[in-house]
């Protein structure tokens, strides 16, 4: 956002909130979708139909860190099945799960358009880049 | 004066008002064309597309609710096109729709069955994951069954009850769509609405329903299907 | 034919992250030109002259949508840029974008100039937010030499959804809403972001417009097929030696891309536009790349002899059905019922009546669906039913 600042928005300042909530709490909690409906005056429903829609947001609690592993075919065909095996093994999670310790959430992703340098994932906002197995447990170090 | 538009509606030479959409004109004219999501007071939403035509140089069929007459326009509203595609959207909400017609309160003036007989859908072709939702009927108002929902979304728009928008929303999204109360909540005893006969009487499946008292008279019309 | 720089022209040679460096190729003259001497109806007419069509995938004349949004009655106008490049396979724009953003800018401003806006928006896909300070940046030193008076420029975020890309759900989106289809009419260029005329245009067809402007329209259309000018810029991956993105001269034959830049080796098939993008098999590898044939927003997936197609389609599906906004029945249903189908032959147990029902299915999807995904969604099912049947067949239970 330039220079309006996010919270003078109306209506369609909605996603953008849904989304400093979900960075500063790791999703989107109902009290601030609640919060949220009775400034924009609308239901709350509706909020959470927004919500709901983007799989950038989430109306649960994941952990501080999340992985979004990308699953379409162009990484797909370079191996992406074994980076995914990687970090179910070394975290001990499937996708759409949580570590215990809330440090990890671990997703699939549709195509991040990174697929010149397959396979690759996100983590937050981070681009990880032709991963292999061997890579994972490296990678997953830097993140605390 | 008004403008008046010209076009063929089914091989048949009519006029119309400018501005009015394919299924009103159809309408005006005594034809029938099947609408799930259409409400006559609110604008279309083009969603469920039963009421899709041919229109002649259009490369794909239009929605009738929401597509405006033009000037020399050639409209098949019952082409054998048409009504194949119809038959196999009615199969697709029937798809993932449960099989528990014989038992459901809204059987008898389910507009749902009454369009997939008058389109003679037969033994579903199309299977989908059903959703299994839990009946909501703690509400002495309302019982919502959303396992039974087609997402018409008549609800979601013709609802003015929660002061600044309607009680219900579409929330998620492809075939994971599901209307929803608050954030996906129950509709509990503490949900009111000065009406919930309203949105009841819209609902075309069985999804939303009004409780009924042991040997209570009904007040709609039974359906009664041909054949 | 040899690859040609034009879009890609500053890609690699400037730094994105100084404008000065832009001005030294021209920067920004183009925009002074249509400030100076050109009318608004001049750059329209220029631009439909020059026969540049959208990149986004759906291929519609530039500026026959310029002038629709020019000639609409109204005061505030939008221009918004789409840079959410979903499409499976797709990663040019996030190319352009971080080696050239300067031009999109310009482009922008002039767009601005041409249909009488204010406002820009460029709509930034959420997987992208790593481009979004250099956006900034470049948007402020814009803003701040001067070159973008009377026009603002934003960046909107995405927040996750494929279906944004759509014009009409981008424009739901940036209204804070669920990005869910439009019916058309009205098109946006008389009612788009809150039913004001509104031009959505994708990052590489806006990469084209400062060239034009400068060199002019029969420089740019002396380039390509009858139908298919200038160039397009080529995402491709999978099984190729060398995957990235490509300049071509729209109507060059599909193999020079595959074979001869990418070397890809023992292909079975090609995907030509991603998920909603076209199958074709190696025997159609000359095919021309053009608007007459296939092309798609340019996602070029390349397939050895080692892939199954039934395992292609199936994914490919799987990722529409993920991707449906929910709106409307065929989309909806038909992705869902056809992933359960392609499931059922992905596991060997198909049926001949699953193989008909597929056919029927996707003839009704492509007719009745609201927008271009659900009417695009079962083009891998047709295109793979057509080339590859044996595929299908071998699958069915006896």
């Amino acid at each position: 956002m330039s220079e309006k600042g996010i919270s003078t928005l109306g209506r369609e300042g909605l996603i953008l909130r849904l989304k400093e909530a979900q960075s500063k709490f790791g999703y989107v909690p109902q009290e601030v979708m609640a919060e949220l409906a009775q400034s924009l005056e609308i239901p709350i429903n509706e909020v959470y139909g927004v919500a709901s829609f983007y799989s950038f947001l989430s109306t649960r609690p994941l952990g501080r860190n999340v992985i979004r592993i990308c699953r379409s075919l162009p990484c797909y065909l370079k191996g992406a099945q074994t980076v995914i095996e990687a970090v179910e093994k070394e975290l001990g999670i499937k996708p759409g799960e949580t570590t215990p310790d809330g440090r990890f959430s671990f997703q699939l992703a549709n195509c991040i358009g990174l697929c010149d340098q397959a396979p690759a994932m996100l983590i937050n906002q981070d681009a990880h880049v032709e991963l292999t197995p061997e890579k994972i447990t490296q990678i997953l170090r830097m993140y605390k | 004066m008004e403008n008046k538009v010209n076009l063929t509606l089914n091989g048949r030479a009519v006029s119309a008002r400018q501005g009015m959409t394919i299924l009103e004109v159809a309408r005006e004219n005594g034809i029938d064309i099947p609408t799930l999501c259409y409400l006559e007071d609110f604008s279309p939403m083009g969603a469920c597309r039963l009421c899709v035509v041919e229109v002649e140089g259009s490369r794909t069929l239009v929605g009738s609710c929401h597509t405006p007459v033009t000037e020399g326009m050639v409209v098949h509203t019952h082409s054998p096109k048409v009504l194949a595609a119809r038959k196999i959207l009615v199969e697709l909400l029937l798809a993932s729709h449960p099989d528990s017609c014989l038992v459901c309160d809204k059987a008898n003036i389910c507009e749902l069955r009454r369009i997939a007989a008058d389109l003679e859908v037969g033994l579903p072709r199309f299977h989908a994951r059903k959703h299994y939702y839990p009946v909501e009927d703690e509400n002495p108002h309302i019982i919502r069954d959303m396992s039974k929902c087609i997402l018409c979304r008549r609800c979601v728009i013709a609802c003015k009850s929660a002061g600044n928008g309607s009680m219900f929303s579409v929330a998620y999204r492809g075939f994971e769509s599901k209307v929803v109360f608050g954030c996906d909540q129950l509709v509990d005893e503490a949900a009111v609405c000065p009406d919930f006969d309203g949105c009841i009487a819209l609902c075309p499946s069985g999804a939303l329903r009004k409780p009924v008292k042991i040997g209570e008279e009904r007040a709609e019309k039974a359906l009664i299907i041909k054949g | 034919m040899p690859q040609q720089r034009v879009v890609l022209k500053n890609c690699g040679v400037i730094d994105p992250r100084r404008i000065e460096t832009y001005l030294e190729r021209d920067g920004f003259k183009a925009l002074a030109k249509v400030r100076r001497e050109m009318t608004r109806e001049q750059v329209t007419d220029e631009i439909k002259a020059s026969g540049l069509r959208g990149r986004g995938g759906a291929g519609f004349p530039t500026g026959i949508k310029w002038e629709g949004a020019r000639q609409a009655p109204g005061e505030e106008k939008y221009v918004i840029c789409n840079a959410d490049e979903g499409e499976v396979g797709t990663f040019k724009d996030r190319y352009i974008l971080e080696r050239d953003p300067f031009t999109l800018i310009e482009a922008m401003a002039i767009a601005g100039y041409a249909i009488g806006a204010k406002q820009g928006y460029i709509y930034l896909r959420a997987e992208y937010h790593h481009l979004f300070d250099l956006l900034q940046n470049a948007i402020n030193q814009a803003k701040k030499s001067g070159y973008l008076d009377g026009f603002r420029i934003e960046i909107r975020e995405g927040a996750g959804a494929y279906i944004c890309g759509e014009e009409s759900a981008l424009m739901d989106s940036i209204e804070g809403k669920r990005g869910e289809s439009r019916y058309r009419p009205p098109f946006p260029t008389t009612s788009g972001l809150w039913g004001k005329p509104t031009i959505i245009n994708n990052v590489e067809t806006l990469m084209n417009i400062p060239q034009i402007i400068l060199n002019g329209a029969g420089w740019f259309s002396q380039m390509g097929t009858e139908r298919s000018k200038g160039t397009k810029v080529f995402s491709i991956s999978g099984d190729v030696e060398n995957p990235g993105v490509y300049e071509l001269v729209l109507g060059s034959p599909l193999r020079e891309l595959v074979e001869d830049l990418a070397s890809a080796k023992d292909i079975k098939l090609i995907q030509i536009g991603g998920a909603t993008g076209r199958i074709l098999p190696y025997e159609k590898i000359d095919t021309p790349l053009a608007f007459e044939t296939v092309l798609g927003a340019g996602a070029v997936t390349v397939y050895n002899r080692s892939r199954d197609v039934i395992d292609i389609v199936y994914r490919t599906m799987e990722f529409l059905a993920e991707e449906s906004c929910g709106k409307c029945t065929p989309c909806r249903q038909g992705t869902e019922v056809m992933v359960e189908i392609l499931e059922k032959f992905h596991r060997g147990e198909g049926r001949e009546q699953d193989i008909r029902n597929l056919e029927a299915l996707s003839q009704v999807m492509m007719l009745t669906s609201l927008c271009g995904l659900g009417q695009a969604a079962p083009n891998a099912v047709m295109d793979t039913l057509q080339y590859f049947k044996d595929a299908y067949k071998k699958r069915v239970v006896v």
